[in-house]
């Protein structure tokens, strides 16, 4: 499974921290390879509408996400943005920036 | 001047939703990240439209504070560093100190950012009718951000490598409160320019709570947006400077601070939603030359100058730099009067971060 990862908004622009990362399952040790492949079916990923969850009107400063997910079989991409309280999404999501920071530290994947 | 051409849209909007779904699904990479942007800029729209405030009133200014209870009514809650929102109530008004330092950082900061509302502009609180300021602190587990969610303010306590807690900076606290009177008087659209501008009068605005607060003059200020935020790890001193913009940060982790200070420089692009961080730099430091030009107290004259012209009527949210400085330029001749020191200040600090009015 293929992941590209980014994180975009807040309360500045922070060009280091907005960068794509892109996650690949076979970097990850066995025990993150198969959490990974739950998380992302626990999500029902490939199911959500593209746009998950949006910031609601007035809003400002929030944390934007895009997460495009290839496993070979089927590609499919969505966007969130903060606060993401889906119980489902939001493991989802903590994983991928716990990667994405390892990969910022260069501590790889 | 060239920016008005800021204003493209990212993709053919007259697509239906199901052509740019299929292309953010199916498209190259190329049509795929241009689809992406459409969609965040046809949610943005589509959230505006069902505002019932996208269309301003005639007379904006409701009648004075004065007439109505003015008392601060600060909730602070605890999200227990989960992202459910608001989260348990710790806090409320006349509450002692709960001994949580977050927890009364934002508490002392919402007094303040009401106090320097109240004091300096006679507003009541962030809809000047005396609107509940609500706050979460220790949102999230490590989370690295502040925002306003269109109702109320969300802390995180920063990750502690990067991050300190973000309640530390009390213009932070002013930003992000500032959000909700903008959203209440211009609905500054959140994209390119008219949502660098939404974001240009939060740090305006956030800095003077800060400058306030420690009776700074604008010569004494430090302009600076976010001090205190970094920790030890991290090559900056702030996460913005008004007086020098792109200086704040340079740093192997979080990139180099990309403000510009000249519309020589303006970043045009997609990221950030279109650069309301980035291109912030150009309206905050026209307004940090016109605050130390003048002199003195900044939120006295410039700051009541950039006031007016947030609850101008003709302010639409659509507004550009340009028709920004205009109307401050306006609002400091009916203020001050046409030959003041205080209106040339204004046209002088435009003209000199690239933006020509006369």
């Amino acid at each position: 499974m293929r992941i590209e990862f980014q994180m975009e908004g807040g309360i500045a622009h922070f060009p280091g921290l907005s960068r794509p990362v892109v996650i690949d399952s076979q970097a990850l040790s066995p025990e993150d390879n198969n959490e990974l492949s739950r998380l992302v079916e626990a999500a029902r990923f490939f199911e959500r509408p593209t746009v998950a969850s949006a910031p609601r009107s007035g809003a400002a400063d929030y944390r934007q996400y895009t997460i495009a997910v290839d496993d070979g079989e089927r590609q499919h991409t969505i966007r969130l943005a903060d606060p993401v309280d889906d119980p489902t999404l939001q493991p989802l999501l903590h994983f991928l920036q716990a990667r994405a920071r390892a990969l910022r530290r260069g501590g790889g994947s | 001047m060239g920016q008005h051409r800021h204003n493209q849209q990212p993709i053919c909007s007259i697509l239906p939703p199901h052509i740019i779904d299929a292309l953010v699904q199916r498209g190259t990479a190329r049509q795929r990240a241009r689809a992406l942007r459409t969609l965040a800029v046809d949610h943005t729209l589509r959230a505006l439209r069902a505002s019932p405030r996208t269309i301003a009133p005639s007379g904006r200014r409701r009648p004075s504070a004065l007439a109505e209870d003015t008392a601060t009514q600060r909730t602070i809650y605890n999200a227990h560093n989960t992202e459910t929102l608001p989260g348990d109530m710790v806090r409320s008004e006349g509450g002692a100190p709960s001994g949580d330092q977050t927890v009364d950082e934002a508490y002392d900061g919402l007094g303040a950012t009401h106090d320097f509302y109240l004091t300096t502009y006679n507003r009541n609180s962030i809809d000047d009718e005396g609107l509940p300021m609500l706050a979460t602190v220790h949102f999230g587990e490590d989370y690295n951000n502040a925002f306003w969610n269109g109702e109320q303010m969300v802390f995180g306590d920063g990750d502690g490598e990067i991050f300190n807690r973000f309640t530390i900076s009390l213009d932070v606290i002013g930003h992000e409160l500032t959000h909700g009177v903008t959203e209440d008087e211009a609905q500054l659209i959140y994209f390119f320019q008219s949502g660098a501008l939404n974001e240009s009068v939060s740090d305006v605005f956030g800095s003077l709570v800060k400058q306030r607060a420690l009776n700074q003059t604008a010569d004494q200020a430090d302009w600076l947006i976010g001090a205190g935020l970094f920790t030890a790890n991290i090559n900056g001193v702030a996460l913005r400077s008004m007086k020098a913009p792109g200086t704040a940060y340079d740093d192997p982790v979080l990139g180099k601070d990309p403000q510009p200070a000249h519309m020589n420089d303006y970043v045009r692009g997609f990221a950030d939603n279109g650069g309301v961080h980035i291109n912030s730099g150009i309206p905050n430091h026209a307004f940090y030359l016109a605050a130390t030009q003048i002199g003195g107290y900044a939120w006295e004259k410039a700051g009541r100058i950039w006031y007016e012209t947030l609850l101008d009527a003709q302010l639409r949210p659509t507004a550009n730099f340009q028709r920004f400085a205009s109307l401050t330029l306006a609002h400091a001749e009916k203020l001050f009067g046409p030959g003041s020191p205080e209106r040339q200040a204004v046209s002088q600090a435009w003209n000199a971060v690239g933006i020509a009015v006369t």
